[in-house]
């Protein structure tokens, strides 16, 4: 099984304390994703930055919905 | 469908930057002859609601976060893009804000506007110190809060408004300046909050209010188009 997360150097210099917010997910759990798929889109900072499938597999579980928030390095989902 | 205003061209102009790789640093000053009001993508909920509540007013969704903007002749807006790997772009996301919040604030400095643009290490504090005066942050405003290298004056109070979007062909970044002072009540009706709008003139400051007297908005776009070229070209 695979987190899914925001890559860690866009959480650099950012706030201890600041927390992301998921906007928008393109698939939902049990889809089949490709590798460099688009899945979801978060913002942080109020940037709006693209979460994309790390490897080929399907999504298992979505963790945080849309409108959730989630700190540094937790996943958002899961793949397997 | 035609495109019939400064902030719906604007959008376009920055969604469609994005839809292909981006190869080369493009950008574009933005003044607005009409009232519109700018939703943050995380906004998209209140649309419709707000869409109806106020039918005199166009109201568009933009695709980078932060709150809701409300452009019109007080505000003067940068869309900057630029490719992956750009010097600008550094590592995380705080550096592309810091040369964008510098520019704006130098581009002030030459206009006789002093204001600076806000460390990270200075963020909790300014708010802070503003909540101290009665002053929380609004956070449904683009303007009613805080982020690292935004502009502001001695006392805390925004001026310049910085977001971006990040995909895998490019970053757009933008930035609003607070030319003189928008109609506050027209954002915070919208929105359902009219309680906010002495709050969010509060803690705010437009460049005219910091220079005690007119700026027009034709003469801040010239100046930042013309350190951006400069910038860029150096980048």
């Amino acid at each position: 099984m695979t987190d899914i997360t925001l890559a860690a150097d866009a959480w650099q210099g950012v706030d201890e304390a600041v927390e992301a917010l998921v906007d928008k997910w393109l698939v939902q759990a049990g889809d089949t994703v490709r590798a460099g798929q688009l899945l979801a889109n978060v913002v942080l900072v109020k940037a709006s930055l693209e979460i994309t499938a790390p490897a080929d597999g399907r999504i298992a579980q979505i963790l945080v919905p849309a409108g959730g928030t989630f700190a540094r390095g937790k996943p958002i989902a899961t793949l397997v | 469908m035609p495109i019939t205003s400064t902030a719906v061209q604007e959008q376009v102009w920055n969604r469609q930057q994005l839809e292909q790789p981006v190869v080369a640093p493009q950008w574009r000053v933005w003044t607005y002859a009409q009232p519109a009001l700018v939703l943050g993508c995380s906004q998209r909920a209140l649309y419709e609601r707000v869409v109806c509540g106020v039918p005199s007013v166009e109201v568009v969704l933009r695709e980078s976060g932060g709150g809701a903007v409300l452009t019109g002749p007080w505000l003067v807006s940068v869309s900057l893009v630029l490719p992956p790997g750009h010097a600008w772009l550094g590592q995380g996301l705080l550096e592309s804000y810091h040369h964008l919040g510098q520019l704006h604030a130098d581009a002030l400095a030459e206009l006789g506007v002093t204001a600076m643009a806000l460390p990270p290490l200075q963020i909790a504090g300014t708010q802070a110190a503003l909540a101290a005066r009665g002053l929380p942050a609004l956070d449904w405003a683009c303007f009613g809060s805080l982020s690292p290298w935004e502009v502001v004056d001695a006392e805390g109070l925004k001026v310049v408004g910085l977001a971006q979007r990040r995909r895998q062909q490019g970053v757009l970044l933008v930035a609003g300046t607070l030319v003189t002072e928008p109609d506050w009540d027209v954002l915070c009706n919208a929105l359902g909050r009219p309680d906010d709008a002495n709050p969010l003139m509060r803690r705010t400051a437009s460049c005219a209010r910091l220079l005690g007297r007119r700026l027009l908005a034709e003469n801040l776009a010239t100046v930042l188009s013309r350190r951006l070229a400069h910038a860029l070209a150096d980048a």
